[in-house]
This record gives structure tokens, sequence and C-alpha cells, in this order.
């Protein structure tokens, strides 16, 4: 016992009335686990549905059929599949489209999922665009030591700011609508996309 | 409808505030103390101050029939306060026996028994000892998991609903033997222990819960949480699952709290700086509008634009509209903290009074 670093025992795993000591996805709401490979598929239906014209079709069925219980790779990829998505929709028919999706049946949860994507894909920076090179591009080691935002406005210059100029006017027309409540639920929603 | 009564009463925030029966006094918890005002005409004076926790207030209530004032704060202390013959307030102190901050108090209806919320994830649930000549609580625990934001009461003075950081708002019973009577069978349930867990409900995000309040008839539960969700469940009755549960998500900020104005409509007021109407029923509840005069700042004079006070306001400012931006149009000027009854007659509430962060307690008419 003399030779324990008692100072480094985590007593609150200790004490059985902790917070340590208790599971805390209990008190979340459930999620249903969803593999890669099945968000590969759904993927692929929804770039079906894109090539069919169906742009508003597969925007639906990519934020109804979310993975909250997919791992970070399957989540990455239907991140793609919706930053595709939106980038496929014309400036002018955002509004139109996003009123009807919301005042459709479940609309404003769909509108939060949206949301999440849009922040989702923000927060990526320009780390993550389906044009590879850029992702090449903008590691590049930052002299300046401010990486994330160096490399935004290297992307930027390729377009991967491209990218973030379509989350920028979804999430202005979005917000337009559903007013500040959404962006509070994506912050306290623990599904996270 | 009649304009909103504005007392603009110190440039600090309300963390709770009450009044009492009459509505004569109003007892506000500002920092570590809580000032009691007298209304002398159209306006309240301070006419004393109950000095005894040193940490912040977080909550205040005045029973209405007894005038008893009970007060929490983050010191872990909750005290009773009444008049002494002197007409001095006397404090009587209470065993929360809690180790974190006491976060909210409400008295029940029948005034024995009021409950405590803390961050310790206990609800203290207060009552008078005769023997001891004492105020001694027992411990609401499981399954809380978090600190307590709010705890309100059933008509019935034994169920008691509470909401928590955990993202659930519960119902439990809080029967204390010997200070309460049995009550009548209700959908929550029929035999009630101590402790027995009546409902939990979770709002869809998981959000926190800021406030939760019974219905008037106490057969339906509200609750708004910080994903600026408003959920409202209908029971169906005991262990069975509830007949319906509406949740309403709202475009604005969240609401930190809500109150019933009567069975079909709710009264909620938050982050917004705003009052919100909500009405429904079982089948479906909905936003209704705001309680802020639409055009306009109630209260504020609007100045004539002229060509005169725009060159003027150029010259001053730099600006050429005279349009003070730095006033919100709404009657609060910053988020409201918590909304109350202020009157009501046969079950329908007429007045609500809210008071925020700005140091302003509003009186509203329905």
């Amino acid at each position: 016992m003399s030779n324990i670093n008692w100072r480094t025992i985590n007593i609150d795993a200790l004490d059985p009335e902790s917070a340590y000591n208790f599971d805390l996805t209990t008190l979340t709401p459930a999620v249903q686990p969803v593999s890669t490979s099945d968000v590969q598929t759904l993927s692929g239906q929804i770039r079906q549905l894109v090539r069919g014209g169906d742009a508003e079709g597969a925007l639906r069925g990519a934020l109804e059929n979310a993975p909250y219980g997919a791992d970070d790779q399957g989540k990455q990829i239907h991140l793609s599949t919706v930053t595709e998505v939106l980038g496929q929709i014309r400036q002018t028919e955002m509004t139109p489209l996003l009123q009807r999706m919301y005042q459709s049946e479940g609309g404003s949860e769909l509108c939060d999922t949206l949301m999440k994507y849009l922040y989702k894909g923000m927060a990526q920076g320009t780390s993550h665009t389906t044009n590879n090179s850029v992702h090449g591009r903008s590691m590049t080691p930052q002299a300046t030591g401010f990486s994330q935002a160096g490399g935004r406005s290297f992307g930027a210059a390729e377009g991967g700011g491209q990218a973030m100029s379509v989350f920028l006017s979804w999430h202005e027309k979005l917000v337009e609508m559903v007013g500040p409540g959404s962006i509070v639920r994506v912050m306290s929603d623990r599904r996270t996309v | 409808m009649a304009a909103p009564e504005v007392h603009h009463l110190f440039h600090a925030p309300i963390s709770d505030h009450s009044f009492s029966d009459d509505r004569s006094t109003l007892a506000v918890a500002r920092d570590n103390n809580v000032e009691l005002y007298h209304r002398s005409g159209k306006t309240f004076n301070l006419q004393d101050e109950l000095r005894g926790h040193d940490k912040l207030v977080t909550g205040v209530d005045i029973a209405p029939q007894s005038g008893r004032i009970v007060t929490c704060s983050q010191d872990r202390n909750a005290y009773v306060w009444e008049p002494s013959e002197s007409g001095e307030w006397k404090p009587t102190l209470v065993l929360l026996r809690i180790n974190r901050a006491a976060t909210c108090v409400r008295w029940c209806p029948g005034e024995t028994k009021f409950a405590v919320g803390s961050g310790a994830r206990i609800i203290a649930v207060c009552y008078f000892e005769q023997e001891n000549d004492w105020w001694v609580s027992k411990h609401l625990k499981k399954p809380l998991r978090s600190t307590v934001t709010s705890v309100a009461w059933h008509p019935n003075s034994v169920l008691l609903a509470a909401g928590s950081t955990d993202g659930h708002a519960r119902v439990f019973s809080s029967f204390i033997k010997g200070t309460d009577e049995r009550p009548e069978a209700s959908p929550w349930g029929e035999r009630l222990p101590f402790n027995t867990v009546c409902g939990e409900y979770l709002n869809p995000t998981a959000g926190w819960v800021h406030d939760v309040a019974f219905a008037p008839s106490g057969n339906a539960l509200a609750f708004c949480s910080h994903d600026s969700n408003v959920t409202i469940v209908y029971p169906s009755g005991p262990e069975q699952p509830p007949q319906a549960v509406i949740s309403i998500s709202t475009q604005q900020l969240p609401f930190t709290s809500l109150l019933w104005s009567s069975e079909t409509e709710l009264i909620c007021a938050g982050y917004d700086c705003s009052v919100y109407r909500l009405m429904g029923d079982a089948n479906g509840w909905q936003i209704t509008g705001s309680l802020e005069k639409d055009n306009g700042r109630p209260g504020l004079e609007q100045r004539e634009e002229s060509a005169l006070n725009m060159f003027r306001s150029m010259d001053l400012r730099g600006r050429a509209s005279s349009a003070d931006d730095t006033k919100l149009k709404t009657v609060h000027q910053n988020s409201i903290n918590t909304a109350r009854i202020y009157q009501e007659s046969g079950g329908n509430v007429q007045k609500v009074s809210t008071g925020g962060v700005d140091g302003r307690v509003v009186v509203w008419t329905l």
C-alpha cells in the first residue's frame, strides 16, 4: 500500500453514488446502431435520386435517414452525401424547397437535421470536400500555427470555399424560416450527425 | 388588452420573485438578499430586506395563506421567514442536508411542505416537525442523475414535478406520513408512497429542462427545455404509457419559465425576452403569439422623425437614425427568469408577472 501514489487515485471511481460510475448513455435518446455498409448503401440510393433529377427527394431521404447510430466513418460518408445533394440545388430553389419541407409532416425535425449538417459541414472547413486534391492541399502544415484558419483561406481559392458558400447560403435561408430555435436545438441535441 | 405594468426595481438580475396573496408585497431575490417591496399607488417601494444567505439567492416563494416566505440559496441553505411581533422578519434554518447549491424552492398548495431542488441531484421535501420545532427534510434521490432546475406542485400537494439537467422531467410522490392526507387517485397513480416515480419524460433531443408545471386540474404536465421545445404530457393511468405526449419545436430561443393560465393555455417566457402564449389540448398545441404589442415599444415614447432630428443625430452620433438600437423592442431588456401567476379567479389566470435579468418585474394582462 505504501508505494501507491494516493494523489492519483480516482476517488470518483470509489464512490458508488458518483456520476463517474453511471452510464450516461441511458439518459440520452436511444439511437439504433447503423453499420458503415448500410450508410454506403443509403448514400448510393440518394445519389441515384440526385442523378434522376429529384434533388428534393434525395435531400429528404438523406435527412430522414440520418445515421445517428453510425460510427465516425459512417457519419462522415453521410455528411459528404448531404453536402453533395445541397450543392446540386440552385439558390433560387432553396427557399421554396425549404418551405415545402418545413410545412410537411415532421418538417421541423427535418429542418433541425439539415441545420445539424450545415454546422457539421462548416466545422469541417475544407478538410472534407469531395475534391481530393483540395483535401491534400489544405492539410499542409502552416507556419503560423493557425492551421484551421489558414486551411480555410487556402481552400477558398481551390473550391473548398464553394462548399462553404453553399452551407452559408443554406444556413441563411434556413434560419429565416426556423428562427434561432433550430440553432439552439442543434447545440443541445445529443443525437449528433 | 391593457399595457403591461413595468416596475424597474434595480440594475441587477432577479433570479426569482414572488407576490403575496393580496399583491401588495413583492419579494425579489437580489444577489445574497431578498428584498421586500411594498406597493404604494402605482409603484413598489423597498420596505425590508431579508439578510441571512451568504451566496446568491436562487429561489423565493411566499405562501399565499400563511404569508411565510421561504428562500433558498447557493450557500446550500434554505430559510423560512416569519414576521415576529415587533414586525421584523425572523428566519428559521431548514435542515436540507445537501452538499451542493439549492436551485429552486416552492411551497406546496397546502403550505405544509415545500420542495427544494439542488445541484446534489436531490430534491429535499421539507416539512415542519412539531416535537422538535424544526423544519426537516426528506430526500427524493432516485432516479435523478443531475442538477434539479425546477420543481412544481400538483394541486393535491403530494405529487411533485421536477425538471433536471439530465433532460428528464419527472413526477414524484412526496407523501409524508403525518403531514399529508392520503391523496385521491389520479391518472398519475393510486398508491403513492414517498419517492414513487409516477412519470419520467425525456424530450426528443434530451436538452436540459428549464421549468415544469402542472395544469390547474393536475391532469397534465408541461415542461420547457433548452432545445426550444415545449412538451405537454397527458397521462392515461398508473403504470401506463401516457395518452399523449405533445412536443412543440418553437422558432424562439429557449423558454426558461412556463405556467398554465387555463387548461388549454400556457404562458412561456425565456431567453427571447418576451412572453408567449401557447394554446391547445390533448390533440395538439401551437404557439399563438406574443403578449408584446406588435408595433413600437410599449412604455417608451416613439420620437417623431424629423429632418432636424436626423441632422442632429448625424451630428451627435454619426448615424442618420435617431433610433437607439441598444434598446430591445421587448418590454424586458434581457432574458426572463421566472413567470408567475399574479391574479386569477375561478381557475383562469388574468394576470401574470415576469422577472428578468434586467431587474424588471412586469405584470401582464392576458
